[in-house]
């Protein structure tokens, strides 16, 4: 059943204008891309690449806002306009509508945000130095959308109004806590993405050095995605319809 | 569809709240294939008791079984229950037809496009299948509902508010449907607050009133209940004095006050009250130019039944 469920959630995604933001969201890089093209002289392209645009821009920013928003809608608007009767009112167990929802916010936010990597790096990096930065961070951002889309579908299901606590997560927890307090940053998606990016490239440390290891940025990528899942699991078989929805 | 010596829906002692307030006390009752009426004014605990017949609640005492079965985490049941609840979301972006397929596809069917193409025949919506549900008038949406409910061939339906928004030929052909699911051997419980449906429709009726079950049987026989209760009018006439004088002498009058101008009766035989009535006046020389009943809402009628 996990093919039917991960369809009609692709086809209520893709329908959706929310998502259509995401893809305007999603060309800001590539712009920025272009502009670093026509103008900078001073800074080199893969330093520009692995800092500003990728670990900057779209890591810290399309990433976890396109997770966040396809994430909680992928279940969480079911449950708000009230057709999740139509899954939780039949044979299955609750856990394969847990995975297919967070495989289908996967697929959608990797799609934005590995198609914007990909054309922004091919227009910075193009014919120059750090070229595998582009491979090492679509790996990243493949690992961390699993990651978020399986944080974000669980958080929907536990709260009516996960968008304003993605927000918050996403903007003071990630962006700001975590930063400046270094114990922090081991509960951050942001740091694990990075992490990730700097064990798969092969660009010097001078260029790109992301503050967590690889090694143990790839686990707790792994931990958190199973823990999430787990926890969205657990809170869909208890959930309770209320007669309201 | 099921054996008769087991209940098709079970609810034992049934209670359900949130935080202190109690939508659902202490409610018991079983119901065999049939259409079976739940009746009741807004707010009184039929949703949630509907609810908890379909496994999406989980009764805070007392147990719901389905075909013998607790229907509380058990989604293998799903096999054999359709439900369609009140609200009228449907995935607006799907086809009638794609969204009841794909209903029969997560049930696990064979062949969900015979499956769907069935289902969408009994509600009679086939000249409108292929057009999206978001375009779909409030009744046509709770036919496809009704569709998707169907197309697994469940052996207990149940049904919240499930004529709200139908136009009365639609109505009709529903009841007609629901009927004919019955006459096949299948427990069809629905929701309603309006009478005029029940009396149609449900063979057996359950009212409920405030979260306590207040009757439960014949229809015919909670009608007449409802008939026979004590009535109060509010009537107009050319000379309320004397025509209060002269209905105080018959025997279907309990009672009658004269507050300034205004004349209420208070009977305890409704049918012979509104036959003498006409006659009385005559005999009194007195017009009668107004007559409406002070307690007709359906609210006063379930109060008199939960006070009996």
């Amino acid at each position: 059943m996990i093919p039917a469920i991960f369809v009609l959630t692709l086809r209520q995604l893709l329908r959706q204008r929310r998502t259509l933001l995401l893809v305007l969201l999603a060309v800001l890089p590539v712009l920025l891309a272009l502009l670093f093209r026509l103008t900078a002289e001073e800074v080199t392209p893969a330093r520009f690449a692995a800092n500003g645009l990728f670990a900057g821009f779209i890591v810290n920013l399309v990433l976890p806002l396109t997770a966040l928003v396809v994430g909680t809608a992928a279940l969480g608007q079911e449950i708000e306009d009230g057709t999740v009767v139509y899954l939780l009112g039949k044979p299955l167990p609750r856990w394969t509508i847990v995975i297919a929802k967070v495989a289908a916010a996967w697929m959608v936010t990797a799609a934005v945000v590995v198609a914007c990597v990909v054309v922004s790096g091919l227009v910075v990096l193009t014919g120059e130095e750090g070229y595998g930065l582009t491979l090492a961070f679509v790996v990243a951002v493949l690992a961390g959308s699993l990651t978020y889309s399986a944080l974000f579908v669980g958080l929907s299901i536990r709260f009516g109004r996960a968008l304003i606590i993605g927000l918050a997560y996403v903007f003071v927890w990630e962006a700001l806590v975590s930063r400046f307090i270094p114990g922090v940053r081991f509960l951050s998606v942001r740091a694990y993405t990075l992490g990730v990016a700097d064990g798969v490239t092969d660009v010097p440390a001078r260029i790109f050095k992301a503050s967590l290891s690889p090694g143990p940025a790839a686990l707790l990528l792994t931990v958190v995605t199973v823990l999430t899942t787990a926890y969205a699991i657990r809170r869909l078989n208890a959930y309770e319809v209320s007669e309201r929805v | 569809m099921t054996a008769t010596s087991q209940p098709a829906i079970e609810v034992a002692g049934v209670s359900r709240w949130y935080g202190n307030v109690v939508a659902v006390n202490d409610v018991t009752f079983s119901v065999q294939p049939g259409v079976t009426g739940l009746l009741g004014p807004n707010g009184a605990g039929k949703s949630t008791l509907l609810h908890m017949m379909a496994g999406f609640l989980r009764p805070s005492s007392g147990e719901v079984r389905i075909l013998g079965e607790s229907t509380w985490g058990r989604p293998d049941l799903y096999r054999r229950v359709g439900i369609v609840l009140e609200r009228e979301a449907v995935y607006g972006g799907l086809t009638g037809y794609e969204f009841v397929r794909v209903n029969a596809r997560l049930h696990g069917l064979d062949n969900p496009h015979e499956a769907a193409m069935r289902a969408i025949e009994l509600v009679d919506l086939g000249p409108a299948k292929d057009r999206r549900t978001g375009t779909y008038s409030k009744g046509m949406k709770q036919r496809i509902k009704i569709a998707a409910a169907l197309v697994h061939d469940p052996a207990v339906l149940l049904l919240d508010e499930p004529f709200n928004g139908a136009d009365p030929r639609q109505r009709l052909h529903l009841m007609d449907l629901l009927r004919q699911m019955a006459r096949e051997g299948r427990a069809v419980m629905f929701s309603s607050h309006i009478l005029e449906e029940m009396e149609r429709l449900g063979d057996g009726v359950l009212v409920i009133v405030a979260g306590r079950l207040a009757a439960s049987g014949d229809f015919r026989a909670i009608r007449r209940l409802m008939t026979d209760r004590p009535h109060e009018f509010l009537v107009e006439s050319s000379d309320n004095r004397v025509l209060a004088q002269a209905l105080l002498g018959d025997t279907a009058v309990s009672g009658a006050s004269l507050e300034g101008d205004r004349l209420t009766v208070r009977t305890d035989d409704f049918t012979r009250f509104t036959e003498q009535l006409p006659r009385i006046a005559q005999a009194a020389r007195v017009s009668v130019t107004g007559l409406s009943p002070l307690d007709e809402s359906l609210e006063s009628v379930f109060e008199y039944l939960v006070s009996r």
